[in-house]
């Protein structure tokens, strides 16, 4: 066995794979993209150009690269006032822990190629995603700043309101399927049956939640930067922004990948061979097409809608979201009753 | 007269279908001009607004027509334009005088045009544009040449004149100028 053989054998390992490759490597590319995207969407809508001069023939694609540039040579200031030691760990975690629910996710139906026993992957990796969000209250409150700590007491309000949709949105491919593994979850959409056709409403609930936890728009309301700087990354400059950022990105991106899973037919119409590459590759490869779609599509919202303020985003979050998750939930046992679902 | 009496504004329809309607009817207009982007950017260094005649820029002197009554600067609410003394030799008598002559200060000026319309015999009159640059602020207290020479507009010389147009669809349009042109 040659070195390039052990150096595959290490990168295909599932764990490693899920986690690096698939958690961090596949999010920074589509999140530069889409940032691209993002930008240019809102200011094609708003009647703009966006990045144009960096590279005109281009529509200006290399101004992320740059931006990513700029981040990384910027000196990392941190002020005296700040608790030091959660100050740098709070975005790192959060940066770590939003990438984690990967990990509990299954790519592919061949169980050879699955990090961790997939019976109860639909509830470990939910309750894995909402580790994350603390950690920004939490640099929000280490800064030691008005900004950051009412940005990060937004957040809370919005972790309150966002959490439990999301988890009850999802869940409801559970009662649909009457189990907690994602492969079945997937294979049970086999067909075209997929749920977000069957369930649109807990596919809507799980949609517009995750756009709350994200902060995307309209829900951008713990970064809103004309109301509090940037929120509870205000103190962070330099690569702990990006990270911070890039942890907002991420999360969003992995919120995405539920979505797919649950809702839009995981790695199908693809079907699983044996092998690495038709086994393992092109599935994942399937699933973040579709989640990149999503995310663009969450992108888009940016340059159609304003901000809500925070009351106004809880009360919808209470009065009109949680009603749509609970019914997405009673339509998924309702179909799931008469036999809807194969 | 009575003034208008206020009209209570009418409360916007709550429900959540109309809620709906109107984030679906958003996302459309977003759609829409998602596809076919209307943008009026104007990519300055390489395209230049070409103003319309009448606008109030840049104003010159044409020194043959003033008759040196101050009436400018006597307008001029922002003491932008100024009257300078000038000695100089009388054609007919030969005999040594002073004259007096205006000058502007780019500095204080707000173009407001006053100078420009009070003029009795028309010896001033505006450029159709306002983009001149000048490298220091003693640049833009101009001396009696240099006010009677149009200023040097750069981005005619190196971008493509383009108008904006006022359409009935699509709202504000940017159209590239064309030759004869009011
Ligand atoms: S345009 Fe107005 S402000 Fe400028 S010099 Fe003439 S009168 Fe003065
Ligand atoms: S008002 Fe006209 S004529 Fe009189 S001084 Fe000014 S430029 Fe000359």
């Amino acid at each position: 066995m040659d070195v390039i053989d052990v150096i595959v054998k290490i990168i295909t390992w599932p764990p490693l794979w899920q986690l690096v490759v698939l958690g961090l490597v596949a999010p920074l590319g589509v999140v530069v993209g889409i940032l691209w995207f993002e930008r240019k969407t809102a200011a094609r809508v708003q009647r703009r150009f966006g990045p144009l001069h960096v590279s005109p023939r281009i529509g200006g694609a290399i101004q992320l690269i740059a931006d990513l540039m700029r981040y990384a040579f910027q000196e990392i200031i941190i002020p005296k006032t700040v608790d030091k030691g959660v100050f740098l760990i709070a975005p790192l975690t959060a940066l770590v822990l939003s990438i984690v629910p990967v990990v509990a996710v299954p790519f592919t139906s061949v169980s050879h190629y699955w990090p961790i026993p997939m019976e109860y992957s639909v509830l470990i990796s939910l309750a894995l995603s909402t580790i994350s969000a603390i950690f920004i209250v939490l640099a929000g409150w280490a800064s030691n700043n008005k900004f950051s700590i009412i940005g990060g007491m937004r957040e809370a309000y919005m972790i309150t309101a966002y959490e439990l949709m999301i988890i009850l949105a999802i869940l409801s491919v559970s009662a649909m399927t009457t189990s907690y593994n994602f492969v079945d979850v997937v294979l049970a959409q086999t067909g075209g049956k997929w749920f977000i056709i069957l369930n649109p409403l807990a596919f809507l609930a799980a949609f517009i939640s995750v756009l709350m936890a994200t902060s995307g728009f309209p829900f951008e309301i713990p970064e809103s930067e004309n109301e509090v700087v940037a929120g509870p990354f205000t103190e962070y400059s330099g690569l702990l922004y990006g990270v911070n950022m890039g942890a907002a990105y991420i999360k969003r991106f992995v919120y995405s990948i539920f979505i797919t899973l649950a809702f839009l037919g995981g790695w199908l119409p693809y079907q699983p061979g044996d092998g690495f590459i038709s086994g393992y590759l092109i599935p994942s490869l399937v699933i973040i097409v579709k989640a990149t779609i999503l995310m663009a599509v969450f992108s888009f919202l940016r340059a159609v809608y304003g901000r809500y303020r925070l009351d106004q985003a809880l009360d919808f979050a209470w009065k009109l979201l949680f009603p749509l998750a609970l019914m997405g939930f009673g339509l998924g046992l309702l179909e799931a009753y008469i036999g809807l679902i194969g | 007269m009575v003034p208008p009496k206020p009209v209570p504004k009418t409360k916007p329809r709550r429900g959540i279908f109309h809620a709906f309607k109107g984030n679906l009817e958003a996302l459309m207009i977003g759609v829409k001009y998602f596809i076919d982007p209307k943008r009026f950017t104007l990519i300055y260094p390489k395209e230049y607004n070409k103003l319309r005649e009448g606008y109030r820029g840049f104003i010159v002197l044409i020194k043959q027509k003033c008759i040196n009554c101050a009436s400018c600067a006597r307008i001029c609410p922002a003491a932008a334009m100024k009257m300078i003394r000038i000695p100089e030799v009388d054609e007919k008598t030969g005999k040594q005088k002073v004259k007096n002559w205006p000058v502007i200060d780019y500095r204080r000026c707000i173009f407001c045009g006053y100078c420009v319309d009070v003029c009795p015999t028309e010896a001033l009159y505006h450029v159709p544009y306002h983009d001149v640059v000048y490298q220091n602020m003693a640049e833009m207290y101009l001396d009696l040449e240099s006010f009677q020479k149009p200023p040097e507009y750069k981005a005619a010389e190196e971008g493509i004149p383009v108008r904006y147009i006022v359409d009935e669809e699509r709202g504000l349009v940017k159209v590239p100028y064309k030759e004869g042109e009011k």
